[in-house]
């Protein structure tokens, strides 16, 4: 038992460790972002000459970044719900409830995780590109795909975490 | 017998013509040649979700069973069709480049429209050059200046004549104008009465006989599983309404709101330029290697570039006769 | 019968928030399954593959986290230290002075961050330690802080209001010049609201420290280069240097800049900025995913459209309408928060406004609805039974009772009620400054 209880901590630490790495990482390639925007405005305001196709190389900056994000959002708990209804709920509830929204969480990765790389093939097969430096826009789902597979480690840890809360309880 | 109904997804609001003075009638038109076996449900700006791009992406996968959409802006899923955005082809007269589509369709673009059927292949009325406060008739004129593009095609031509292209989205198009963001845009005149252009640039620019620097292309394309599933009867009223008539009913709506915009800035008091027959080829011969990158990228392919594009300006102008 | 689907829809979306199941996976489940239930799963599966991708690049949208990470730095650089302090050189010697130097802190803060949570507690935790100094009554100085937490939203930046203009394809610049002027009324009503509170109770907030001149002009030059921030990035934006998505970069290399030379900002302040940023991003584009698939249910329902015909058809006149879609939006912020409530609510009720003539031409009532609008969907951080300004306040200061923080807001409320109602009254208050920057 405490060997188990043992290895589930090692595990969940590790998964969190694992989706703050990867949140980082997003957050470095945010600031590269930052860099890209600021240097083009500069560049505009001095000699006129923005770097020509900053948006797109924004737009997929971003989109990666906040694919980065979301497996950190869910182990740390950080998407909003309303707790008001609920405050005095008993023990057994809150760890139900709990237990519910880590399931919901986990049933989305899977499936967006499965479609996405079904999205991925579609993008490969019907291939799209930027307007300006045609970068295909597939590269794009590798990160967000990589995201995913830790959104769906992260939805399993908070959902089994409810469940040892309960048996707690 | 059952009814059979279709979704039509587009990427405008419901007040702009293309909605009500394209796509309404058109539905309405098969809707009564059906006798109401076929309705037609219109679905304006998105309202069944993602951006534009992914249009002819949700057509495919049977998302939406019909769409219209802008070719260029999923860059690279239609580079064949691409051609008839470049500088040369159309020539101010969208019910020829329309038919030009229509023929050429079948053995030169066919294959890059897998899974989609399209109704018909369409333009608008063509790139203008509208500026905020400089009148452009040589290709020094536009050198330094930033403008904003339409398409990636538009941006090429734009480079090669010595622009700095932009994005800016079509409805940040009058504060871009009006902070200087941009100096000027690659635009149809058919916009200007929706977002007050005339307010933000006084010079309208256009070639000889209403010539275009290049154009967009659109489709109004169905799923190709619904099309297969259509009885022989109602595919035949599909058909006989996105004909050859119809192509020119709709360059003709395009035209006129080409006519309808320009009338509106001119009223302001803008100042609408017609370029000489010499002022026009010195313009579209330093935009000329923006044709060359087009036709050197479509032959990895597998395409001649220089014989379709050839083919097209040659398409197109047999129809302006 | 399409607004029956709609309310089987809303029913279930209350009853999964109401379990506690996070707002944006409630949205999700429930769009979902909706367009699965009307159209079949094959379009759900089809749609999903690519439906994300799309929705996080967005160019308009890119702001967001730019503006969110702007926020962030600039609270680990100590930037709302400086700003309180000059405040409070200035206001603390007046009666209530110590408060409404929290209010103008607030505002100098909102006019970099985005936020109204994040505003609340960073000046939280500048000013609280200072009003409890002085000894003001819990309650006002709980209330002074949750409400002024409100501006960090109603004061561009605005994750909010970018949000607004993108669902109504409005201009964000345009939006970010017409709150200006409504965000310096409601500092100017939020100021008022204490000298009159102090009026009444004495007690409540006693004089503060006057200060001499050497403190009051060192504490005024600390105070420039958050000015010089704010004046590059939304002067940038209104005067049209620079779009808003390269401003936000700029803006957060100027914070950097800031704290560099400050030598507050160590390299653990930068992770946790990022990390904070990866929390707020992550979780708004979550509910931006959730709120689309909501949105594509609805519309295949076919509910936005009957809903608004309904309402255009109800013979109601136009400024009755606009109260009632004003009042369900108080009501909803007793559940959600302000971003899940615009993304909820305004693909429904902007199309019923477009429809309604208020004698303006219709950019401007886009403009001034979408004004109004924030302002309700931000009281509903400082009203029960969920007041997430309040919470956040409460956490900072557990000797003061919850319940005494509502009561200490509630000044602030009705300010923001009679702030509303002038702007009812006098569109101008909105629509100058755009008209006048734009020219
Ligand atoms: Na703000
Ligand atoms: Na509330």
């Amino acid at each position: 038992m405490v060997t188990n209880t043992q290895s589930w901590t090692r595990a969940y630490a590790l998964v969190h460790r694992l989706c703050e790495i990867w949140a980082l990482a997003g957050g470095v390639l945010l600031l590269a972002v930052v860099l890209v925007n600021a240097y083009s405005i500069t560049a505009d305001i001095l000699f006129g000459i923005p770097l020509t196709g900053d948006f797109e190389l924004t737009e997929m900056g971003i989109a990666i970044a906040i694919f980065s994000f979301l497996p950190y959002c869910q182990i740390t708990g950080s998407n909003v719900s309303a707790d008001i209804f609920t405050m005095r709920a008993g023990r057994l509830a809150l760890a139900l409830m709990g237990l519910l929204a880590g399931l919901l969480a986990l049933a989305f990765s899977l499936i967006l995780l499965w479609r996405m790389s079904a999205g991925l093939q579609d993008y490969i097969t019907y291939e799209e590109v930027t307007a300006i430096f045609s970068i295909p826009i597939w590269i794009g789902f590798i990160p967000a795909l990589v995201s995913l597979c830790l959104l769906v480690a992260a939805s399993l840890m908070t959902a089994i975490d409810c469940m040892k809360t309960r048996r707690r309880a | 017998e059952e009814q059979i109904k279709f979704k039509l997804h587009h990427f405008l609001g419901p007040k702009a013509p293309a909605h009500s003075q394209m796509l309404v009638p058109w539905a309405e038109r098969i809707e009564k040649a059906s006798n109401g076996r076929v309705k037609i449900e219109i679905y304006p700006s998105m309202s069944l979700g993602g951006k534009p791009p992914q249009l002819p992406r949700q057509v495919r996968d049977g998302i939406v069973d019909l769409a219209w959409f802008v070719n260029g802006y999923a860059a690279g899923l239609f580079p064949r069709t691409e051609v008839f955005e470049l500088p040369g082809v159309h020539q101010g007269n969208a019910a020829a480049t329309n038919l030009a589509m229509n023929e050429l369709y079948k053995d030169h673009l066919a294959a890059e429209f897998k899974g989609l059927k399209p109704m018909f292949l369409h333009v608008h009325g063509g790139m203008a050059l509208q500026m905020a406060d400089k009148e452009v008739r040589t290709p020094a004129d536009l050198e330094g200046l930033k403008m904003r593009i339409p398409s990636r095609t538009g941006g090429w031509v734009l480079e090669e004549l010595g622009a700095n292209p932009v994005k800016t989205s079509v409805p940040d198009l009058p504060l871009a104008l009006s902070k200087k963001v941009v100096d000027g845009a690659l635009i149809p005149f058919e916009i200007i009465p929706a977002l007050k252009i005339q307010e933000q640039t006084q010079y309208q620019i256009e070639g000889p006989n209403g010539k275009r620097l290049g154009t967009l292309t659109f489709q109004v394309a169905m799923n190709q599983a619904k099309w297969d599933s259509l009885p022989a009867d109602i595919q035949q009223i599909f058909t006989d309404n996105s004909g050859p008539e119809w192509l020119k009913e709709v360059g003709q709506v395009w035209d006129n709101a080409e006519k309808g915009g320009l009338a509106v800035a001119v009223k302001a008091g803008n100042k609408h330029v017609q370029l000489t027959e010499a002022e026009w080829a010195a313009l579209e011969q330093k935009a000329s290697p923006a044709v060359d990158r087009w036709a050197e990228e479509i032959s990895s392919k597998g395409v001649d570039g220089k014989a379709l594009y050839d083919l097209a300006v040659a398409t197109v102008s047999k129809y302006m006769k | 019968m399409h607004l029956v689907t709609g309310l089987i829809g809303l029913i279930a979306l209350i009853g999964l928030i109401v379990v506690r199941v996070p707002i944006a996976y409630s949205m999700i489940v429930v769009g979902g399954i909706g367009i699965a239930y009307l159209n079949g799963t094959d379009i759900l599966m089809a749609q999903l593959k690519d439906l994300a991708w799309a929705q996080f690049s967005v160019y308009d949208l890119s702001v967001v986290p730019l503006f969110v990470l702007m926020g962030n730095i600039a609270t680990r650089a100590g930037l709302s230290n400086d700003l309180f302090r000059a405040a409070n050189a200035w206001l603390g010697r007046f009666r209530g002075g110590v408060a409404m130097a929290a209010i103008a802190a607030c505002a100098g803060f909102g006019s970099v961050c985005g936020s109204s949570l994040a505003t609340a507690s960073t000046m939280g935790q500048v000013a609280l330690p200072e009003l409890r100094r002085y000894r003001y009554s819990g309650s006002l100085a709980t209330g002074t802080l949750a409400a002024g937490g409100v501006l960090g939203i109603l004061i561009p930046p605005s994750v909010v209001l970018v949000v607004y203009a993108v669902i109504v394809e409005a201009n964000i610049v345009t939006m970010f010049m017409a709150a200006f002027l409504p965000g310096m009324l409601a500092v100017i009503l939020f100021l008022l609201t204490i000298a009159v509170y102090v009026r009444v109770r004495p007690d409540a907030g006693p004089r503060g420290a006057v200060v001499d001149r050497d403190e009051l002009i060192s504490a005024t030059m600390n105070m420039v280069p958050v000015l010089t921030i704010f004046g590059l990035v939304i002067g940038g934006i209104y005067f049209g240097f620079f779009n808003p998505t390269p401003a936000a970069a700029i803006g957060v290399f100027l914070v950097i800049l800031y704290g560099l030379a400050k030598r507050v900002l160590k390299l653990k302040d930068f992770r946790y900025a990022l990390l904070e940023t990866a929390k707020t991003s992550g979780m708004i584009y979550l509910i931006l995913l959730g709120a689309e698939l909501l949105k594509i249910f609805m519309s295949r329902g076919g509910v936005p459209q009957a809903a608004a015909e309904m309402m255009v058809n109800s013979g109601l006149p136009p400024l009755a309408i606009l109260g009632l879609l004003l009042v369900a939006l108080i009501i909803l912020g007793c559940l959600m928060d302000s971003l899940s409530m615009i993304l909820l609510a305004i693909p429904f009720f902007w199309p019923v406004i477009a429809d309604l003539d208020f004698g303006m031409n219709p950019e401007d009532v886009k403009i001034w609805f979408g004004i109004l609008a924030l302002i309700v969907v931000e009281l509903g951080l400082i009203t029960p039974p969920v007041g997430m300004n309040v919470f956040i306040i409460s956490t900072l200061d557990p000797n003061t009772p919850m319940s005494e923080t509502f009561k200490g807001v509630a000044p602030f409320f009705f300010a923001e009620l009679l702030r509303v109602v002038l702007l009812v009254a006098f569109p101008a208050i909105t629509l100058w400054l755009p008209r006048f920057l734009s020219g």
